[in-house]
């Protein structure tokens, strides 16, 4: 595939913060395209990196004490080591973040018209009226009722589902192509949150932009995503289609948390899988793989060397395992 | 709000009680040099203070909410007159200074904010603390030694005050040096308040978004983030300005501007004690009422604080 | 990703590590030189402070004289050290008065809660809006003469209230904290309580405050001082020493730099002495 139609190559990107206890590794070494129109999953437990990374990606990482180091390149830009001004011009019309937690990303005293019209105004140069006009579009876009009326709200006066609508138009306002989702649905009610991941699926076919969808909750990705990504102590584990990954992962971690995740189909007073052991601390990271110390089927070789992603056979498959499951499919071998 | 008028009563009788902390006959005190058994008489009627202390105080309270607040003996003059004289220039020398400590302290605070441990940070920081450390007194004092002796210019003692209606340019210089001199205390002040609550207030999530949507960083810094930190900057100036109304006294004394603080000490060297009873009656209620205008204003940009 | 940081952190900082730094000990240095001097002064080599030479008037810095003299002949530097006793002396023991009244009341009252504590806080608060410096100043003009332990007494007990309000609100966020609570569900008696278990909670907040009072309590003399209210010339004062030089800025201007470098590094090392000493206990305070 020519690059040209990748909207983002991202090559052994890695972010490292100076902390009081020395550098912490969020991300180490990741690498891998998007094209256009194409939705990624990005998967992990808290303190897996996954969010650090979607925040590198963008260049929108904290400036200080913050090393990043590698290649992305976003929609034909390098995004590491450009300046803030540069990277003011992508933000808001090239990509676009959707953060968690609507009721911190909302600014709390400003009306929620105002903040859509703001990217508007300052970076489309609309005039007052036009902005205005264009926020109500937007706001009707994603579904919030009685838009007119709801554009001088402040955010404190709507529920957390429409907040986080509110968080989306925001984000749509200077049309990005990219659409970065951290977590969009977590902390919304269970019904708020297919509401919400419907209508990111909708607008997405609709503007036509790609979506990186960052989780810890599989089920999210299970059916809206092409390609997931399952990332663990700030690595890339296992990456390829959802339909390999979930059907003929090779990782042991993938299984495990493919496991952890409760299913309705199973029957009443199923055990909960856990996954033994916590998350490793990232600013003691050994020279060996990240997962073995938790591995059910780690070997000598699992502690003392880190794996590097190999191909699984299929293209875009890859996984990170010195001591992979057998492979599900009955052709190729591993 | 009923708070505020017990307090105000209790400095009133506090004020009132000074008079007695002196050794000796009140009107002897008071009437100083000036004290032939008739004017004894005079003050006596005056003031009733051969009437138990209570209605002594009623007396003088009610006189004093008549705007009343008696005829210095040694100056002659009514002591009400001279307060009103002097205080609007202790409110324009705050005003001025005020000023220039805002508009130093919060631009500043914003840079430093944006880099914080950076050069300008560092510098500032050290700077604001060193400056903490050193008193109003002694600011003035090595102004003044620095003015006289690098550009020769002998220190007279007199003022040169005028009022600003008659000469609006020769008041604003008569006034710089103690306006500068007090703003730097408190842009000292201001300066670490703002600059702390913004950094934290930058590191809230709605900072990044509004990051993320590539608006600049001075629009960040001010329509977004200054706002809530604006809070406490409004908390410290209070308390601020309250003590600077006191505490403006030296200045004031020592640059020779007539405002309130000047006519105090000089109304102690030459033991006026009634025209310091009116002085301290009027900075301690200015005080006090200041203060509570500023709790007040702050509960109105921001209801959620809870006082303690 | 806070969160992920926090987690790094708070693994990994160990409590109350924070270095207190190279400077943190010069100032210490500094303090306890101008106290020795202060207290030792008397059998330290140094000319008499009060003896006017009149053959050595407005001096500069040399040998014989290692700060220069005064206008009436007076050795500055025997006069900067004797000096540092007012200022030291009333700052502490002002602050010892506004301590030892206001904070066991403030410990008590918050500890206490109930009538006692809403009367007395009551009652402090009035006073704390009863402007402390002009309160100081209008007595002590109107109660003379002066005196070195008036002064210390008037400023000591002006301070109470402060004293109480900072103590109170200290205790009471320690106060509400679980390990209180447990305790005395344990049946600790309240004496055991406020000593073993408050007491050294306190004490490194108490202790901060207690030397940016004494900075202030320093700076209100030197103030004083300007306002004739401090001790009596020919005694020597920081305050009144910078007081009496404004008369002779131009022909001697050591008259002024010198007790105006004293007092100022005294009360910068003060300062940051205080300042560092909070944010090293202050748990809360995580810096990243």
């Amino acid at each position: 595939m020519s690059t040209d139609n990748k909207l983002l190559v991202v090559k052994d990107l890695a972010t490292v913060f100076s902390t009081a206890g020395g550098p912490l590794a969020a991300v180490g070494g990741v690498s891998f395209d998007l094209e256009q129109n194409e939705t990624l999953g990005i998967v992990g437990e808290s303190g897996s990196g996954k969010t650090v990374l979607s925040r590198t990606i963008m260049g929108l990482q904290p400036r200080t004490n913050v090393t990043v180091s590698g290649s992305a390149v976003l929609n034909g830009f390098e995004v590491v080591g450009a300046s803030e001004k540069a990277k003011r011009q992508i933000w808001g019309t090239d990509v676009a973040m959707v953060f968690q937690d609507p009721m911190t990303s909302l600014n709390p005293v400003m009306r929620i018209g105002k903040q859509i019209d703001e990217s508007l105004r300052v970076r489309q140069g609309m005039s007052r009226s036009a902005a205005k006009a264009r926020a109500i579009e937007l706001l009707e876009l994603v579904g919030i009722p009685s838009p007119t009326q709801r554009y001088n709200a402040y955010p404190g006066q709507l529920s957390g589902g429409m907040r986080q609508r509110v968080v989306i138009a925001i984000a749509l306002a200077g049309s990005p192509k990219l659409l970065m989702a951290d977590e969009p649905t977590t902390g919304l009610d269970v019904t708020i949150q297919a509401q919400i991941l419907n209508l990111l699926d909708e607008l997405k076919d609709r503007l036509k932009m790609s979506v990186i969808l960052v989780t810890h909750d599989l089920g999210v990705v299970a059916t809206r995503t092409s390609r997931i990504i399952v990332m663990y102590a700030g690595r890339i584990v296992e990456m390829g289609s959802t339909r390999d990954v979930f059907q003929d992962h090779r990782m042991p971690y993938t299984r495990a948390l493919l496991e952890s995740s409760p299913k309705v189909a199973n029957p009443s007073h199923t055990r909960l899988v856990a996954i033994p052991g916590r998350p490793p601390n990232l600013l003691k990271l050994s020279d060996g793989c990240s997962f073995a110390p938790r591995c059910a089927y780690a070997t000598d070789r699992c502690r003392q060397e880190r794996p590097e992603l190999e191909p699984a056979g299929p293209a875009g498959h890859f996984f990170a395992c010195w001591n992979p499951l057998p492979t599900t499919r009955g052709a190729s071998p591993s | 709000m009923v708070m505020l008028l017990g307090i105000i009563f209790v400095i009133s009788v506090g004020s009132f009680y000074l008079i007695h902390l002196l050794p000796g006959d009140p009107a002897v005190v008071i009437l100083g040099t000036g004290a032939t058994p008739q004017n004894k008489l005079i003050l006596y009627k005056q003031l009733g203070l051969n009437k138990p202390i209570y209605e002594q105080y009623f007396t003088w309270i009610s006189n004093v909410l008549h705007g009343n607040m008696g005829t210095s003996f040694i100056s002659q003059s009514s002591v009400a007159g001279t307060i009103r004289a002097a205080l609007p220039i202790d409110l324009e020398l705050m005003f001025l200074s005020q000023i220039l400590a805002f508009a130093t302290a919060i631009p500043l605070a914003m840079r430093s904010a944006r880099k914080p441990d950076g050069p300008v940070d560092r510098i500032l920081g050290a700077s604001s603390f060193t400056l903490l450390s050193v008193p109003p007194f002694i600011i003035i004092v090595l102004m003044v030694l620095f003015i006289s002796i690098k550009l020769g210019i002998p220190h007279t003692g007199p003022s040169s005050y005028v009022t600003f209606s008659s000469d609006w340019i020769v008041n604003l210089e008569s006034l710089a040096l103690p306006a500068i001199t007090l703003a730097v205390g408190s842009f000292v002040v201001y300066y670490r308040v703002l600059r702390s609550d913004l950094i934290a207030t930058l590191q809230e999530e709605f900072i990044t978004m509004a990051r993320s949507k590539g608006i600049s960083q001075r629009r960040i810094m001010w329509r977004h983030a200054f706002r809530p930190s604006s809070v406490a900057l409004l908390g410290s100036a209070g308390v601020n300005i309250g003590g600077l109304l006191a505490g403006g006294f030296v200045v004031q004394y020592l640059l020779a501007i007539p405002g309130l603080g000047y006519t105090l000490i000089t109304a102690i060297n030459m033991s006026d004690y009634l025209l310091v009873q009116g002085i301290v009656l009027v900075v301690s209620v200015g005080v006090v009422l200041i203060n509570f205008i500023f709790d007040f204003i702050i509960n109105i940009v921001d209801p959620r604080i809870s006082r303690e | 990703m806070s969160e992920l940081l926090e987690e790094a952190s708070l693994v990994e900082r160990p409590e109350k590590n924070k270095p207190l730094g190279i400077l943190f000990w010069i100032c210490v240095g500094w303090v306890a030189l101008n106290v020795i001097g202060a207290i030792f002064a008397n059998v330290l080599p140094l000319q008499n402070p009060l003896f006017e030479d009149f053959s050595a008037v407005n001096v500069g810095p040399g040998l014989h004289h290692l700060f220069g003299t005064d206008d009436l002949g007076r050795d500055i530097f025997a006069r900067v050290v004797y000096g540092s006793r007012v200022s030291i002396a009333v700052g502490v023991g002002a602050m010892l008065i506004g301590f030892g009244i206001g904070a066991p009341l403030g410990m008590l009252a918050a500890y206490r809660r109930g009538r006692f504590d809403m009367v007395l806080t009551t009652v402090m608060y009035v006073l704390l809006a009863f402007p402390a410096i002009i309160a100081t100043i209008a007595v002590l003009s109107f109660w003379a003469p002066r005196a070195l332990a008036k002064i210390i007494l008037v400023i000591g007990l002006a301070s109470v209230p402060l004293v109480y309000r900072v103590i109170r609100t200290a205790t009471m966020s320690i106060a509400t904290k679980d390990y209180i609570i447990a305790a005395k569900v344990q049946g600790a008696t309240d004496r055991r309580i406020l000593v073993k278990e408050l007491l050294p909670n306190i004490a490194p907040i108490g202790v901060s405050f207690l030397l940016i009072g004494i900075a202030t309590v320093i700076t209100l003399e030197g103030a004083l001082a300007f306002l004739g209210l401090s001790v009596n010339p020919p005694t020597p004062s920081w305050g009144n020493m910078i007081n009496e030089a404004r008369t002779v800025l131009a022909e001697n201007p050591w008259l002024v730099i010198f007790p105006s470098l004293a007092l100022c590094l005294f009360l910068l090392c003060l300062n940051f002495i205080g300042d560092r000493l909070r944010s090293h206990f202050d748990v809360t305070e995580v810096k990243l």
